[in-house]
């Protein structure tokens, strides 16, 4: 890193004319963004050196919400993981839940009936819209346009309505269970989602218009914080990121589960959406693009769930619920990228070990090497279009 | 619409004017209360006459927020020469909301349903210990637990519907159903203090018979029912899994093999 450091700061010294101290000889200066700044958010550290308003070096210092959550998983049977799995990004619970209960379900080899496969599908694709939506609002927000989140909360509200109808729960809705679904779908239901999706897509060119074309978001963004596809892939970014980098990748059409295989085979409504600038612009527009496909995929699963015949919607599972010594990996496409679960099991009604993998963790890393070079002004647009959770990073 | 004319900014602008002429969504929250959907996870309202003390709620909770103290009392034999039974009599029940996740999963444990939740969002305190919430303050919380909405056509059927409308037990021969026949009603030895449900003449017979004549194969205890709703009622198979050690009892365990 110091290496780095010093090549860059001399590379960068012809550069920084213009900003104030042009002939003057600056010093480096430490700057902590964070944990507890207006333009991070959550908890998230970035410790950069900048000389001026160059950014020399960047080091995201993370833990700040560590909360120990996979020694916990050690100690708890597998429907109280779900209350924890699904809190580390607490914008896309369902999907958390979704990896812990598809991988105990393959190590017991068990077969989910089709109506709670179909209904998984469609509320983990409503939840992928409910966490695009809040990253469409928040982002302009950073980037000092107050408006679209207004529209974006309003979208927010109309899907979480329908979650809450049928879970409970308006962020963690703990409505998976090994085996299937908590409950079956409360009646008339189904026609209030269809209800809800026709309303936000009717709705989303309103928040289009305020952020697609607009000059200033523009000239914020286009050619800011380029990702080159080798470096995502060397960090293992994943996602709306790594898709906007060029790099097409998508495990619900790469490594189907659920109801995906369907969805993205031919004719399905599924396709992954990509960018090859990965610049903070094609970030954004991925992230617009994918609320459209995710739409389309709820709506497919509705239609799809109102012709399936009637049956169950969960297993019934024995009063102690142990997993058949072994291990598993399960990753899922959740919205912000790979969420992994590698769930190790010697038999017992706990896992041994649950390693997570989440999706923010490697996306924030590769902010060390994106950021040095930039202006001060440029990385609250870069940090914004990373799109994390800090939960997520810290686990 | 002459989007394509307009730069981007006019564009924004001229949507946030169409917005202006449009009433505002918000919801005037502490003046019109907001309709929550009977599902919805507010507090947990608590039957204090369901509850036998089991404890099996405050072990399942995920962070160990549920206190009960209970003690046993003895009852007086009901007849003369009866013997003196034991109840639990529970002394105290407490939720501390302050560690709650809102999971449900002690709602979901509960064997006697004494547990429910309430859609009831409004109990803020400016004291954290406030929010341990005794037995009497769940128990006042029972009279805003909706009642569980209709379920969804394609739904199977609830299992207290499917009990129900199963015959009594033993009745399957008097019936004379096919699959009946074919699967011959369980074989338990009579116990005297159970209570005897409606048994023809004929099924009476049957369970009282030695258990020489116990079926080959299990039948599952749900099998008039299945009868009754062919393939929809059938449970998906537990594929036995490779390792022999951790076989999972897809049946009753009490259930002769």
């Amino acid at each position: 890193m110091t290496e780095t450091t010093a090549a860059s700061s001399r590379e960068r010294q012809a550069l920084t004319v213009g900003v104030g101290a042009g002939g003057l000889a600056t010093a480096d200066m430490v700057l902590n963004i964070g944990p507890q700044h207006p333009a991070t958010h959550g908890v998230l550290r970035l410790q950069i050196l900048v000389d001026g308003e160059r950014i020399v070096s960047a080091e995201p210092i993370i833990g700040y919400m560590h909360r120990g959550a996979e020694k916990l998983f050690e100690v708890r049977d597998y429907r109280q993981i779900l209350v924890l799995a699904n809190r580390h990004d607490w914008l896309s619970a369902f999907s958390n839940e979704l990896g812990v209960v598809l991988g105990v379900e393959q190590m017991l080899g068990m077969e989910v009936p089709e109506r709670a496969v179909w209904a998984r599908t469609a509320l983990a694709e409503i939840n992928r819209v409910l966490s695009h939506l809040m990253f469409l609002g928040s982002y302009p927000l950073e980037l000092g346009a107050i408006t679209p989140v207004f529209h974006a909360f309003r979208e927010r509200e109309e899907l979480q309505a329908v979650m809450e109808e049928v879970s409970g729960g308006r962020m963690h809705y703990m409505f998976n269970r090994v085996g299937g679904l908590k409950e079956d779908l409360p009646a008339g239901w189904m026609g209030r989602v269809d209800k809800a999706i026709a309303n936000v897509r009717a709705r989303m060119p309103d928040l289009e218009r305020l952020i697609v074309g607009n000059e200033i978001l523009e000239g914020r963004t286009r050619g800011v914080g380029v990702l080159p596809r080798e470096r995502a892939m060397a960090y293992g970014v994943s996602g709306p990121i790594a898709r906007a980098s060029g790099l097409d990748v998508d495990l619900r059409r790469d490594a189907p589960y659920l109801a995906y295989g369907e969805l993205f085979g031919e004719k399905g409504p599924g396709r992954v959406v990509t960018r090859t600038a990965g610049d903070c612009l094609a970030r954004l527009e991925v992230l617009i693009e994918q609320t459209h496909v995710a739409l389309d995929l709820a709506e497919a699963c509705l239609d799809r769930l109102v012709q399936l015949p009637p049956g169950p919607i969960n297993v019934k599972l024995p009063k102690v619920l142990k997993v058949p010594e072994g291990e598993i990996y399960c990753a899922t496409e959740n919205p912000l990228g790979f969420n992994g679960y590698y769930l190790v099991s010697r038999g017992e009604k706990t896992p041994w070990r649950l390693k997570l993998r989440s999706a923010s963790f490697n996306n924030v890393s590769v902010l060390s090497e994106m950021l040095p070079g930039q202006l001060i002004a440029d990385m609250v647009a870069i940090l914004g279009s990373m799109f994390f959770v800090v939960g997520d990073v810290d686990k | 619409m002459a989007d394509g004319i307009l730069p981007g900014l006019l564009k924004g602008m001229a949507t946030t004017a169409r917005s202006l002429t449009r009433h505002a969504h918000t919801a005037e929250y502490p003046d019109v209360s907001p309709a929550l959907p009977s599902r919805s996870r507010g507090v947990i309202a608590l039957t204090e006459e369901n509850c036998t003390s089991c404890m099996l709620c405050a072990r399942e909770c995920p962070d160990w927020c549920i206190y009960i103290d209970s003690h046993k009392e003895e009852v007086p034999p009901s007849t003369p020469g009866g013997r003196a039974r034991q109840r639990n009599v529970l002394d105290r029940f407490a939720i501390d909301f302050s560690l709650c996740m809102y999971c449900g999963i002690c709602i979901e444990v509960c064997p006697f349903d004494a547990l429910h939740w309430s859609p009831e969002f409004e109990y803020a305190e400016l004291d954290i210990r406030d929010l341990l919430h005794e037995k009497d303050r769940l128990g006042a919380w029972m009279a805003t637990v909706p009642p569980p909405v209709a379920l969804d056509p394609g739904s199977a059927e609830p299992a207290e519907v499917a009990a129900a409308a199963k015959p009594a037990r033993g009745a399957g021969g008097a019936g004379g159903s096919a699959s009946a026949a074919a699967r011959p009603a369980r074989v338990r030895p009579a116990r005297a203090d159970a209570p005897t449900p409606a048994v023809t003449p004929e099924s009476s017979t049957e369970t009282t018979e030695p258990p020489a004549k116990a079926p080959e194969a299990p039948a599952a205890p749900e099998a008039p029912a299945a009868a009754s709703v062919p393939e929809t009622k059938r449970l998906p198979v537990i594929r036995e899994p490779s390792d022999q050690t951790q076989v999972l009892p897809t049946t009753d365990p009490r259930e002769p093999e």
